[in-house]
């Protein structure tokens, strides 16, 4: 079976991001505002050195996040 | 392993009807509820789901699940895709990423958005967000038409 998103290179994950981000976004206003806020998910993470927090970076970037 | 086949096997007697689960990442919505039947739209096909139905697993397409669960009571869920596993004691498993009654959508915000998928899908500046706007326009496309038809 051929899939047009997969023939243009997007993997089954964002697919399904993409298509989840298009019902949410389509919802009324009061389920909308509570949908979204599963939308975004992001990870950061800090090295801690002797007691010390360190840098916090995102990692999200390299997860598929799609950017809209 | 014996060479010899079977068919399946019926589901016995105390299990007469569908049991369904439908559950979501954040929420359940059926879990090991009895039903009469559950309409899917597959990637293979629309398709109706009865008891004893053959073992599968579908994927499922931004589309409408309709769940019959008596003569009286049909709910209808728009899914934005999952998969369904039928399995071999009448029992359906439903995944989905985002499901909602089709009375939770906002006509005008379909409407709104699909025009502004529609300009990107042709006109957006990198193919990456063009192929993007092409799928959200399959999906809004899929959702206008499932209340059209409410």
């Amino acid at each position: 079976m051929s899939f047009a998103w997969k023939a243009a290179g997007i993997s089954y994950l964002k697919y399904t991001q993409i298509c989840a981000r298009a019902v949410r976004n389509a919802l009324k206003e009061e389920q909308r505002l509570i949908a979204q806020r599963r939308d975004e998910q992001g990870l950061k993470f800090a090295k801690w050195e002797s007691g010390k927090q360190g840098e916090l970076k995102p990692i999200d970037s390299a997860m598929g996040n799609v950017s809209v | 392993m014996s060479a010899a086949r079977w068919y399946a096997t019926e589901a016995s007697a105390s299990t007469s009807g569908l049991r369904l689960s439908f559950v979501l990442p954040h929420q359940t919505i059926y879990k090991g509820v009895e039903v009469q039947q559950v309409n899917i739209a597959a990637t293979s096909g629309d398709m109706g789901i009865l008891a004893s139905h053959v073992p599968s697993i579908e994927q499922l397409r931004p589309g409408v699940v309709e769940v019959i669960e008596n003569a009286n009571t049909t709910k209808k869920f728009f899914v934005s895709g999952g998969f369904a596993i039928i399995n071999p004691n009448s029992s359906l498993d439903i995944n989905a990423v985002e499901a909602f009654p089709l009375e939770d959508f906002s006509p005008e915000a379909i409407r709104a958005n699909l025009a502004e998928a529609q300009r990107t899908a042709t006109s957006g500046s990198s193919e990456e967000e063009r192929n993007i706007a092409r799928v959200e326009v399959e999906v809004l496309e899929s959702l206008q038409s499932a209340l059209g038809s409410k």
